[in-house]
């Protein structure tokens, strides 16, 4: 059966509503009261998996979701092995470098050398920073990024800005842009060349029903 | 203190190996059917050996400290070494060389790799010196008639042609060629679509990237197109290679849920190492779905190793062991266990080992197929029985001085 691999959080209400359009419903994970992590659509024509933002590009890459809805920056992040198939234009946000508004700094250049940068997009960071010829140190974290500046940990942070919001009322203030990004719809490349389950048929009806939403 | 196997490290036990053994049987026997002949390389290669086909990178080899100007590395896979082996050898050889391997290969994982086996097993044929269409169509059925003598009931298999790629590819210009190739190399549908490029070239990236599936549909779509000689002169080679395939009637006959040949003319590389057909063998396991073995026609890379820079033809295949072994295991026809002994020579006392030890050996002699086993002392009849049952021994011979030994036919019922 067709698994599609869907992100908790931020982009699980539009993807939902977008496979919702094509005729597949999983609007049963929205159900507050819903703890289960795979369902059927109600007509059982396929199965979604409800999974961690960074999980859905790993059960795409290993096949047990030939689809998967995620966003851009975790491609960029994890560069995983799937066929990248559409631009589904919501879940809008960049990735950006941010510091303290207090600090002197107002680009990444001007960052000092072997200065620290708290990011939970490690790659993302450093393939930055390097593309600069800047040295500096990444600190891996996990979440509250915004704390680095803050606490003095680190001079600078590397992390998803939607409205921009949370840095402003952090007292932080963005410098750079690394990369837009939205949701995109990935597909397991082998699945994908044989067109298991009929798979380039529910594909062009997501493209088409994202076309028409422009 | 306890030593541990090196990560990425495995072990084959005797039943793994009697399982091993069980394919790679099959697919030698198959090999020489084809009038293939075994050839053995060095495990170790220098660096540049390995990587002068542009198909391997340095970061995937294992590589060994030696002398300072020979940079060494464990083989990824065996095509640079037989190349190598085979350049120096071709000038007086009668041609085409028709080459087998069954051998280990070594890879390193790579970063963001889930995977860190280092070490894999593969068999797989090259043939040189010869090209053409029934070169072509040996090396396609010489594979299916060795996946079809293990057995394997779902597979398809994956055929593009590099060459032909590679040449509708040249239609697009140099600052965006490499781009395009990757982004379809890689089925990198969005990048195409926000490359720069004249919606006539866009469209023309989109229709390459998708061009894939029945044969008879993708050749008359190929067949729309506006070619030159080269690549009508392709076209024409894979059509009539796609009709010695289907009319040969070897492909699975049972192709659900896939079919069991899809004609792809994305399936290209990022790097120009295969010149003609290009093929991957797919398979479902219950792990998803999984490459068994792949190939190609390469008829640049033996010039690479000839002194003068000569090539010479080439295309081959390798099957990926584990996988196979991963694939054929719940079908239940690998071997469930290892071979047991039929005898098992008892001697009963320090006098009777020289009996003993020539009655083995009599057993041994008569019947070439024979396990025989010599029990090692220590033990009471009743675990000798136990240990016989165990071992699904079928027969014991106590051996005492100056008597016929007496045989007794173990039973193995419980």
């Amino acid at each position: 059966m067709l698994t599609v691999a869907l992100p908790k959080g931020a982009l699980l209400e539009d993807s939902i509503r977008l496979l919702q359009s094509i005729g597949l419903d999983f609007s049963a994970f929205l159900e507050p009261s819903n703890r289960l992590l795979q369902i059927a659509d109600p007509t059982n024509t396929a199965k979604a998996l409800l999974v961690r933002n960074h999980d859905v590009p790993v059960y795409v890459e290993y096949g047990q979701a030939q689809l998967g809805i995620v966003g851009y920056d975790v491609l960029r992040e994890k560069v995983p092995q799937v066929a990248h198939l559409a631009d589904l234009g919501y879940g809008k946000c960049r990735m950006s470098v941010a510091v303290k508004k207090s600090s002197p700094y107002r680009s990444a250049l001007e960052l000092p050398l072997y200065g620290r940068v708290a990011s939970k997009f490690v790659h993302c960071a450093r393939e930055y920073f390097n593309s600069l010829d800047l040295p500096v140190e990444i600190v891996p974290l996990y979440g509250s990024v915004e704390l680095g500046p803050i606490t003095g940990m680190s001079e600078a942070i590397v992390d998803l800005v939607a409205t921009g919001t949370t840095l402003r009322e952090n007292g932080l203030i963005e410098t750079d842009v690394l990369f837009e990004s939205t949701a995109r719809l990935i597909a397991h490349p082998l699945s994908y060349r044989l067109d298991t389950d009929g798979m380039h048929e529910w594909i062009e009806k997501i493209r088409a029903a994202t076309e028409a939403r422009v | 203190m306890v030593y541990q196997s090196p990560a990425g490290a495995r072990d084959l036990l005797p039943l793994d190996v009697a399982q091993k053994r069980w394919i790679e049987d099959r697919l030698q026997q198959v090999f020489h059917c084809w009038g293939y002949h075994r050839i053995i390389t060095s495990t170790l290669e220098r660096l540049d050996t390995l990587m002068a086909g542009g198909a391997i990178q340095r970061s995937t080899v294992i590589q060994l400290q030696e002398s300072e100007e020979e940079e060494l590395g464990l083989r990824p896979e065996l095509t640079a070494s037989i190349a190598r082996a085979a350049v120096t050898r071709m000038a007086g050889a009668t041609l085409p060389l028709r080459l087998y391997y069954n051998a280990n290969v070594f890879r390193r994982a790579h970063e963001g790799s889930h995977s860190r086996q280092q070490e894999f097993y593969q068999a797989g044929v090259e043939l040189l010196g010869t090209g053409g269409l029934l070169a072509d169509a040996e090396i396609l059925l010489l594979l299916i008639d060795g996946l079809n003598s293990l057995g394997l009931q779902q597979w398809t298999l994956v055929l593009g042609e590099a060459g032909l790629t590679r040449s509708l590819l040249a239609s697009f210009p140099l600052a965006v060629r490499d781009q395009v190739r990757w982004a379809i190399a890689h089925l990198d549908r969005i990048t195409l679509e926000t490359l720069s490029l004249t919606p006539e070239l866009r469209e023309q990236a989109l229709m390459l990237l998708d061009l894939r599936g029945r044969p008879s549909d993708v050749l008359q779509k190929v067949a729309s197109l506006k070619l030159d000689a080269y690549q009508r002169k392709a076209l024409d080679n894979l059509k009539s290679l796609i009709e010695l395939l289907e009319k040969s009637n070897s492909l699975p006959s049972t192709p659900h849920p896939s079919p069991s040949l899809i004609l792809d003319l994305s399936l290209i590389r990022t790097f120009d190492y295969y010149t003609g057909i290009v093929f991957e063998v797919v398979s479902p396991s219950e792990a998803g779905l999984q490459i068994l073995g792949q190939g190609g026609r390469y008829d640049q890379l033996l010039g690479l190793y000839h002194p003068q820079g000569q090539s010479y033809p080439g295309i081959g295949f390798s099957l990926q062991i584990e996988q196979l072994h991963q694939i054929l295991l719940p079908t239940g026809q690998l071997p469930q266990q290892t071979p047991g002994s039929e005898w098992l020579v008892v001697p009963d006392s320090p006098q009777a080992y020289t009996a003993a030890l020539a009655y083995a050996q009599n057993l041994r002699h008569s019947d070439s197929l024979a396990r025989v086993e010599l029990d090692l002392g220590g033990r009471t009849s009743a675990e000798i029985y136990d240990y016989a049952r165990h071992r699904r021994i079928a027969q014991i011979a106590w051996v005492k001085t100056g008597e016929d030994p007496v045989i007794e036919t173990v039973n193995h019922q419980p």
